[in-house]
């Protein structure tokens, strides 16, 4: 019979298959899923159940079951699905997992929602922890009446990582203080662009690099949508970066921006002109464009990135390592960093708020973390004092730590709404449309506020 | 219900009673995982639902958004522009190949492994065919443009690249295109199954009559897969306005072209699930909305492939 | 058949080819990609295989075990299909031959349902799963797949162009049951349709991404794409083209066998000839 013939033949290849699958279990014990999964052994009986939505806490989780005998299930889940995986899970009334995570992008939401649990209150009373940790990351993890609800083990202020044997060259000079000075505001940032592109190098990688640093204020001010001068000053900026020619033209987080860390990188148009070749006349174009002929590659000099961008920096500098610099941006931003805190539902919770005091306020863990993540900066003070003379040699040596905790000093949390993604998402798509022309200002400002009216009724929309 | 005893004395009808039995487990799954959340997205629709909290309900007033929201709209046309595009592409190849491969005259050979070849691009998963093209299609380093500019140089002519994706003008078609690639294997494999179920006996009496290729096509060939014809269309317009996963998996957010592509679906994901939007009530609303516009649709494509029929 | 015509046929096979390469090509790259360093995936295109399989191989499999998750979508993916096949080709059937009060009802009431938007029933789905206990189970995967009311629709246009109704009519004189006549003269004569849906069923399945992401709690109990997902968590991964390129490749290479099982029995059942008699 046909049928049963089809059947069997799809049965026979799963059986096929599985078997491959049963063959290859046993050499691969050791990837991290397995490991996790493993911790059955452990004694005690206690379990926790952590979501979470980078690597990181499966390191923390395995430590804590070491030290403490629970049973920690890391489960981790892209970033892009994470709020959607949450929410269903505790608007189902589920009862793991007991740790939850967020970005500060998600955190009011997970608030407003009652996602975390009040750490306020006893047994946790977490208020007595307040000066342990970093200032800015203890009013992120408060709700807007001022109850802390979660915790962060990082610190990310953002700044500028820079090639400091290009900075010689160029600027004569590798000094983070006099680095700094050439970032110090957004026509300077141009006339660095300008500079090191006459020198045959690019300042960026993507033109996206100064996101971090955008902003003097909130996107929203009691229910209004506030665009103050600064946010055109970054428009205009990424357009001038864009049509001057000026990056490399890589998009943010795309394998050839990461590559960009690692040395030369290649350009496709014969129209760009890019030589690292010093005997090159460049103020004679004919002359440049005939000398830079099959030369289609350049370096970059810069990167804006925050504080974890150093683990990112590690995984990819390659050859350069030790030859990079780290000095401040135009203003003091910060970028994500993950939020640990207890969900409501859970009926764990000493076990979790022991495992949240384990990640934030342990200052063992702490040093366990700098060293173990070769560069992570924490949020426990005492941990960064102790740390603060840490020589980094990718970075030739500076003392990264005292750097950022400077950095984290002038962060300014009121600036954090829960708009904050949906409108920059709106933002981001204007400064696209004016850079590669599709659009003059005007009318990408004005598809922009349509956006957001659109979006959000609750805003108030004053069109300049 | 009817029952058995009281219409045993038609004996057709006791037959079709056991049609119950037949669609009984169908019934009962359905009811329970499709039409069950199906109605509760329906009463969120009328509230103002974000997502968590309790929801309240406020009327119409989700609706009235929707139809005065010209993003909305926008979107509509989106879908549709890349949907039209797709479309033609898809079903015009698909037929071509059942027309070229049910042949009488020509008698074109490896039928299996062509049709096998061409439903390759169907196996895999949106998530990677849009990893692999956004790759080959990126601006400065993608493969596509490097083999353009090579030909490009070839002849001597200096050209911008494209940014197929990043650019307003190109991402549709790009999408609608790959998207096309993807499912005209599909199109063709339900028209040759169609083809293929219709008897020899037909085709060998046509050709013991002398008939012409174009006859036995118009006469017998394309009557008898009308059915199959219809559930292609209808599926794909139905697929085509819910498009979702290629757009959303292509286009960058904070691209330029992201407003030229977004479709209903996303525009609908946007206020369902994504951060910082979320607002579920409106997002179902909006579900609702394109439900009764696919719906007219539909309708109106079923009663003209019905008139042509007769 | 004349010389213009052989010519004309020449041209059809050729143009046949050149969209067989088309459809082909982005398989061969990732192949070969998976081959390669992220660097050279970036700097240059070839078709040429390159040396860093191994090392691709252990980024890849340091981070997760693909064949878990493999195995893992068997177990959901086998099961549902076979519900789909079976339980739609009974209600294609039920619809298509019987004329019982509601048929049209419930015909209407499947096409309707093809038109709304999935997306969006997911909270209500999680809501039902999670008052029947069946989160972080594989039941809420598998067993909805006994209503496919795409299936079902399409089987029923099949059985309206293949099954002549005078095939069960005479069953009914020979005196064979209901059921008999469905599993005996029905199924063989559908087994084209079937095999076609059982295909895009099973493909379904093992892409599906979106429910078992919801569904699914357990790192040991995640299918292939939920797992492949986690890939953008690692940035050891996300810098390496070329380990992306692996795991993309050996999540098709299951599905890829398993479509070349099926697409031959396929061309022997239609060769056989199920509707003569």
């Amino acid at each position: 019979m046909n049928w049963k013939k089809a059947v069997s033949v799809l049965l026979v290849s799963a059986m096929t298959l599985s078997m491959a699958a049963c063959g290859n279990n046993g050499t691969n014990t050791d990837s991290a899923v397995d490991s996790t999964e493993s911790g059955s052994a452990a004694a005690g009986g206690e379990k926790l159940v952590v979501w979470t939505l980078s690597n990181d806490l499966i390191d923390f989780g395995e430590r804590f079951q070491e030290q403490t005998g629970v049973q920690v299930e890391t489960v981790v889940i892209e970033p892009a699905n994470y709020p959607t995986k949450v929410q269903t899970a505790l608007l189902g009334g589920e009862t793991e997992p007991d740790i939850i995570v967020g970005e500060p992008k998600m955190l009011e939401d997970f608030y407003d929602a009652g996602f975390f649990e009040d750490l306020n209150q006893a047994p946790y009373n977490a208020q007595d922890y307040a000066d342990q940790i970093v200032d800015y990351v203890w009013e992120v993890g408060q709700d807007s009446e001022g109850i802390q609800r979660a915790i962060s083990y990082q610190i990310t202020p953002a700044g500028i990582y820079y090639r400091r044997d290009i900075a010689k060259e160029v600027f004569g000079t590798d000094d983070p203080d006099e680095i700094g000075q050439l970032f110090k505001d957004y026509p300077t940032i141009l006339q660095t662009a300008q500079t090191l592109k006459d020198a045959g190098y690019r300042i960026f990688s993507s033109d996206a690099e100064m996101n971090v640093f955008s902003g003097d204020s909130a996107w929203v001010v009691d229910g209004v949508l506030n665009v103050d001068q600064a946010r055109y000053d970054f428009m205009d900026l990424c357009v001038d970066l864009y049509q001057g020619d000026l990056t490399a033209y890589a998009s943010q987080w795309s394998t050839p921006w990461y590559q960009a860390m690692a040395g030369e990188v290649p350009i496709l148009t014969a129209d760009i002109q890019s030589s690292a070749d010093d005997s090159v006349n460049v103020w004679d174009a004919t002359e440049f464009a005939e000398a830079t002929e099959g030369m289609e590659k350049t370096t970059v000099f810069a990167f804006g990135l925050p504080a974890w961008g150093v683990l990112t920096m590690r995984d990819n500098v390659g050859e350069t390592s030790g030859l990079w610099g780290v000095c401040s941006g135009p203003s003091s931003g910060f970028d994500g960093g993950t939020y640990i805190g207890i969900s409501s539902q859970s009926e764990r919770k000493d076990v979790a708020w022991e495992f949240v005091k384990f990640c934030t306020l342990n200052e063992d863990t702490a040093d366990w973390w700098i060293e173990f993540s070769q560069g992570d900066t924490v949020s426990l003070k005492s941990a960064l004092e102790k740390h603060k003379d840490d020589e980094n040699p990718i970075y030739g040596g500076e003392k990264l730590y005292e750097f950022w905790l400077k950095q984290a000093e002038g962060i300014d949390t009121s600036k954090v709404t829960r708009y904050d993604q949906g409108i920059g998402d709106a933002w981001g798509n204007a400064i696209s449309a004016v850079k590669i022309g599709e659009k003059t200002k005007e009318e990408a400002v004005s598809e922009f506020y349509d956006v957001i009216e659109s979006t959000y009724p609750e805003i108030t929309v004053n069109r300049e | 219900m009817a029952k058995s005893a009281v219409t045993k004395k038609k004996k057709m009808k006791n037959y079709n009673n056991a049609g119950y039995f037949f669609v009984l487990p169908f019934v009962i799954v359905f009811l329970i995982f499709s039409i069950y959340p199906v109605f509760r997205t329906l009463y969120l629709s009328f509230t103002n639902f974000k997502g968590f909290g309790t929801p309240e309900p406020v009327g119409l007033q989700n609706y009235a958004r929707v139809l005065t929201d010209k993003f909305f709209w926008r979107a509509l046309w989106n879908t549709v522009r890349i949907w039209g595009v797709n479309i033609v592409l898809q079903l015009g190849l698909a037929f071509l190949l059942t027309i070229v491969f049910s042949d009488i005259k020509y008698k074109i050979r490896g039928l299996g492994i062509f049709r096998a070849i061409y439903f390759l691009p169907n196996l895999i998963a949106a998530t990677s065919v849009s990893f692999l093209f956004k790759t080959l299609l990126d601006w400065r380093y993608g493969t596509f443009n490097q083999v353009l500019n090579a030909i490009y140089q070839f002849f001597g002519v200096s050209k911008e690249p494209i940014d197929w994706l990043g650019s307003g003008n190109y991402a549709g078609y790009v999408i609608a295109v790959i998207s096309a690639w993807m499912w005209f294997g599909n199109s063709f494999i339900m028209l040759m199954a169609g083809v293929q179920g219709i008897s020899k006996d037909y085709f060998e009496a046509a050709a013991i009559d002398g008939a012409g290729r174009w006859t036995v096509f118009g006469k017998i060939t394309l009557p008898l897969l009308k059915p199959i014809l219809l559930y292609v269309a209808i599926t794909s317009l139905i697929g085509g306005l819910q498009m979702f996963d290629l757009p959303f998996l292509m286009a960058d957010k904070a691209s330029a072209a992201y407003n030229s592509v977004q479709t209903v679906v996303m525009y609908l994901y946007k206020f369902g699930f994504e951060t910082g939007t979320t607002q579920v009530g409106y997002a179902s609303a909006i579900a609702y909305v394109l439900f009764l516009i696919i719906l007219a649709v539909s309708l109106i494509q079923m009663k003209v492939f019905n008139r042509k029929g007769d | 058949m004349s010389t213009f015509d052989k010519v004309k046929k020449a041209v059809l096979y050729v143009l046949l080819i050149v969209l067989a390469v088309i459809c082909i090509i982005p398989f061969l790259l990732t192949l070969v990609n998976a081959t390669r360093s992220g660097n050279e995936i970036v700097t240059s295109f070839t078709l040429i295989p390159s040396t860093y399989l191994k090392e691709n191989w252990e980024t890849v499999f340091e981070f997760f075990n693909l064949f878990k998750g493999m195995w893992n979508s068997i177990k959901v993916g086998v099961p549902a299909t076979l519900l789909t096949a079976y339980f739609s080709a009974m209600t294609a059937y039920g619809l298509a031959m019987y004329k019982f009060r509601g048929n049209k009802a419930l015909f209407m009431g499947i096409v309707i349902f093809m038109m709304i938007p999935g997306q969006l029933s997911l909270i209500g789905f999680y809501n039902l799963c999670t008052k029947l206990h069946l989160v972080n189970s594989y039941l809420p995967l598998i067993i909805p797949a006994i209503a496919a009311p795409g299936t079902v629709f399409f089987l029923r246009q099949y059985i309206l162009s293949v099954l002549p109704p005078s095939l069960i009519e005479a069953a009914r004189i020979d005196g064979a049951s209901e059921i008999y006549s469905f599993h005996r003269i029905v199924l063989p004569i559908m087994s084209p349709g079937i095999a076609t849906m059982s295909i895009m069923a099973f493909i379904g399945n093992w892409n599906n991404y979106l429910l078992p992401m919801i569904i699914l709690n357990k790192n040991e109990k995640f299918t292939l794409p939920v797992m492949m997902a986690t890939l953008k968590a690692s940035t050891d991964i996300q810098r390496n083209q070329g380990a992306i390129y692996l795991a993309v490749a050996i999540s098709i290479i299951p599905i890829l066998l398993v479509f070349c099982f099926c697409s031959k029995y396929i061309i022997s059942s239609i060769s056989a000839g199920s509707v003569k008699e």
